[in-house]
């Protein structure tokens, strides 16, 4: 057996070894092999994942749009004033902008755009993202007709009012949600999307690919190559195989395999690193029996060998979290000591807390392999305390609705930032406003917490914003409503031939009108 | 004849409607929400508890078992829940690129798989027969992943013969086809090489070989034709099997077929996708039963429906 199985590894070998390099491609097309599964659809009102919000980001523009490295900035508004008491936006929009079709783009675009994501009519799932401007909230509920929030001065200039101040309001506006499509939507837009962005939909092969062409008069300035295909490739092998093929330009390398592409010689050239607005947590519900004590919660974090997680399970592709806000974010607080490995420590909280037995309790993970993986690093790791934790395996949505719904222990998940802010870590993870389908899955409500991260969000000076930031981030730290695991950094390789690509922080921050293929390069 | 169609597929329509109620009551208790998969991770209750209302989510069972059913009788397999587009188009687009990929493994099996059967058959225990059980022994004993990432390194990544992954001309369908035909190959090799053995040994080979045929018409015209019969089941029940989801070759192949669809569905608790593709392969799969049965009426003219 042992000899057949040697045999087959070392046919293997021999097949992996043997590959050849590619020259540079004759192509005027740009292919990208991120996507793992199809788009929902191109319609912005829809988009909730990320296949469907970074094609959303190629075809249509909102108000502001990120970089490369998540700064905002401007998109179809040139420039925009807040008054001081930062509930008063004035947009004051480009002018000369014109749809795919041809269409000019005015400010009443803009309002009808976002009257209609917030339609109930459109049942997009992502309309909370406009809730900040007044009246959005009833217009979704179907109290309202209009949008009240949001006047029209003339084609270029548009005042948004908000419900209450919020500092990071452009930032939102930016997500693919608030994004401008033109007047009387058809039924198939999803399908046959109009837009103003750098990218025209030529052709939508349904879990195949998606073509675009350059849209030549793009106000941003048109893309320097003619065409982008983003191909839908579903497993991360044959991903690795397309590019080494070279028939992809670029290369999202999965966890598992960083390792073995970080220490050979001949890929490690092609590698490109960014810090992914990721965290990986387990969320601890606070209001759930043993775990309502704060000392089990750290006894818990204090348990668990994370470091060596980070280094065995994910190649070090990580960076130790000592709190929810990540490393690449203003806020985040280099000076915090996460939670050291400490199994007597974390003995003797439990027994502090009346449980010198150990308890018994349940950890959900979806079905995602990394992710049993490291369920059951950390299983072995709680048992040498005493901590009884049982996996649930479900499949992620089934998981998600329990954690919801408060009836999860502890649940293994992680968490994209929606747009590249503090904010959007400290709000829905663990603002009370936010307690089950908010992001809240720890259920923990802390009103000093609340209260700081409400104060944040009203801040328009950034300097106070950001001290108020670590303020909260620290304040959940001690609180410990979850095992505060890793921020993944993620880790791209990109063909020799591809010029001026930058990886994206945020995930409708690269838009690839940059990006050249260098065709000359042998 | 006729009559026999007519009462297989009047039968059908009780099987299709079990089919229905069972997927609907599996999809009822199973855990998960679909509104879950719209609304993303942030999401806010008040959205949810509206879209669940929309959807008629919150519905008592029967009504919404009937208001489906009544739509499908007319044709209408409802739209998406999370892309919103009509099923019937989503299955009109992938289900043809399944049928080409499960048609080109049938084709591949049978080629393959008969040939090595019947040279088997010709001569037991000679170096045909141990090449072909030795084919055989892999086809079954190799992870369909695992023999499709092989030949990707090798005819893709290393010799550049083919692409790794796509849809497209025939270059792309081989490596697929091939995967997926692998088990079959396998199968039929074994199978063709024991129902030959047996023909070959019957009175009537005895007979033909008697009368002076040579050994290539006595195989191929007499003994091969007898033993088509529990060929064709398995050829049958396996293209059925492909036909309702190759759902790991189409995956490793990124091949935009209809396993994957569903796939997808299930993950995301697209209740009106995952009925709807349930309920459409199993008609394909009760048709593929129809045609297997009137292929056993074609090879053996002792069978008769009438």
């Amino acid at each position: 057996m042992k000899c057949i199985r040697s045999l087959v590894l070392s046919v293997a070998a021999l097949v992996i070894t043997g590959c050849g390099s590619t020259g540079a491609p004759t192509r005027h097309e740009l292919i990208d092999s991120r996507d793992q599964y199809d788009p929902r659809s191109l319609d912005p009102a829809l988009s909730t994942d990320v296949p469907t919000g970074r094609a959303v980001g190629y075809v249509f523009d909102g108000l502001t749009r990120f970089d490369p490295n998540a700064r905002v900035e401007p998109g179809l508004a040139e420039r925009w004033e807040v008054t001081p008491d930062g509930l008063t936006y004035t947009f004051h929009l480009r002018h000369g902008v014109l749809f795919h079709d041809g269409t000019p783009f005015t400010a009443k675009h803009v309002v009808n755009s976002w009257q209609r994501a917030l339609d109930p009519v459109t049942k997009s799932g992502a309309a909370q993202f406009l809730f900040p401007i007044r009246g959005a909230r009833e217009l979704n509920a179907g109290t309202a007709k209009i949008l009240s929030g949001v006047t029209v001065h003339d084609d270029s200039t548009l005042v948004v009012t908000l419900a209450e101040p919020l500092a990071i309001f452009t930032k939102m506006l930016a997500m693919p949600v608030a994004a401008v499509v033109p007047n009387d939507v058809p039924a198939n837009f999803g399908e046959h999307p109009i837009g103003t962005g750098p990218w025209k939909l030529v052709e939508w092969k349904h879990d195949d690919y998606l073509l675009f062409a350059r849209n030549p008069s793009y106000f941003g300035g048109a893309p320097k190559t003619d065409s982008l295909r983003a191909r839908i490739i579903a497993e991360p092998s044959t991903g690795v195989a397309e590019f080494e093929s070279g028939n992809v330009d670029i290369l999202q390398i999965p966890a598992s395999e960083a390792s073995d592409w970080q220490e050979d010689e001949s890929k490690k050239p092609l590698l490109m690193s960014t810090p992914a607005l990721e965290l990986v947590y387990v969320g601890i519900n606070t209001t759930r029996g043993p775990l309502t004590d704060v000392r089990v919660r750290q006894a818990i974090n204090y348990a668990i060998d994370i470091n060596r997680i980070i280094e065995r399970l994910i190649s070090g592709r990580g960076t130790r979290a000592a709190g929810v806000i990540p490393p690449a974010l203003p806020g985040y607080d280099s000076t915090r000591k996460a939670y050291p490995y400490d199994p007597a420590k974390a003995k003797q909280l439990l027994a502090a807390a009346g449980h010198p037995d150990g308890i018994d309790i349940e950890l959900w993970t979806s079905v995602a392999p990394i992710y049993l993986r490291m369920a059951e690093t950390m299983q072995a790791y709680l048992k040498a305390v005493g901590i009884r934790a049982k996996i649930v395996q479900r499949e992620s949505a089934a998981v998600r609705g329990a954690a919801r719904k408060g009836q999860v222990d502890m649940i293994l998940k992680d968490w994209y930032a929606d747009y590249p802010d503090a904010e959007d870590f400290l709000y829905p993870l663990l603002h009370s406003a936010n307690r089950g389908a908010g992001g809240n899955v720890s259920f923990y409500s802390n009103p000093v917490f609340d209260s700081i991260v409400t104060k944040s969000r009203h801040e328009l000076d950034e300097t106070k914003r950001n001290a108020l930031y670590r303020q909260a981030d620290s304040i959940a730290f001690e609180a410990a409503p979850m095992v505060f695991l890793y921020f993944y950094d993620e880790l791209y390789a990109v063909q020799p031939w591809l010029k001026h690509f930058v990886p994206p922080v945020i995930f409708n921050g690269q838009r690839w009108t940059d990006v050249t293929i260098d065709t000359k390069r042998k | 004849m006729t009559t026999f169609i007519l009462r297989r597929i009047l039968l059908s329509v009780p099987t299709l409607f079990g089919v229905l109620v069972v997927a609907f009551l599996l999809l009822y208790v199973a855990p998960g929400d679909p509104v879950e998969a719209m609304v993303g991770e942030r999401a806010d209750s008040a959205t949810i508890v509206r879209l669940r209302a929309q959807l008629h989510l919150d519905d008592p069972l029967p009504s919404r078992f009937g208001h489906y059913v009544a739509s499908v009788v007319t044709g209408d397999l409802g739209r998406s829940y999370i892309t919103n587009r009509p099923i019937t188009q989503d299955i009109r687009e992938r289900f043809p690129k399944t049928l080409q990929l499960a048609g080109a493994a049938m084709l591949m099996a049978t080629l393959v798989g008969l040939t090595l059967g019947v040279l088997s058959a010709m001569r037991p225990g000679g170096l045909a027969d141990r090449l072909a059980l030795g084919i055989a022994y892999l086809g079954i004993s190799f992870p369909v992943y695992w023999v499709g990432l092989l030949l990707i390194l090798l005819f893709a990544v290393t010799l550049r013969w083919l692409p790794p992954s796509g849809y497209g001309g025939l270059r792309f369908l081989i490596l697929p086809a091939l995967t997926l035909g692998m088990r079959s190959i396998a199968f039929l090799a074994r199978m063709t090489r024991s129902a030959m053995l047996e023909a070959l040994s019957a009175d009537y080979v005895r007979t033909a070989r008697a009368k002076g045929l040579n050994e290539w018409a006595v195989t191929l015209k007499h003994a091969l034709r007898n033993a088509l019969i529990p060929v064709i089941t398995v050829l049958g029940l396996d293209f059925g099997a492909y036909l309702t989801g190759s759902i790991l070759t189409e995956t490793i192949f990124s091949w935009p077929g209809i396993g994957r669809y569903v796939v997808n569905a299930i993950s995301r608790r697209d209740l009106p996708a995952i009925q709807g593709t349930v309920l459409f392969l199993s008609t394909v799969f009760v048709l593929v039963n129809l045609i297997t049965d009137l292929a056993y009426a074609k090879a053996d003219p002792r069978v008769s429906f009438d």
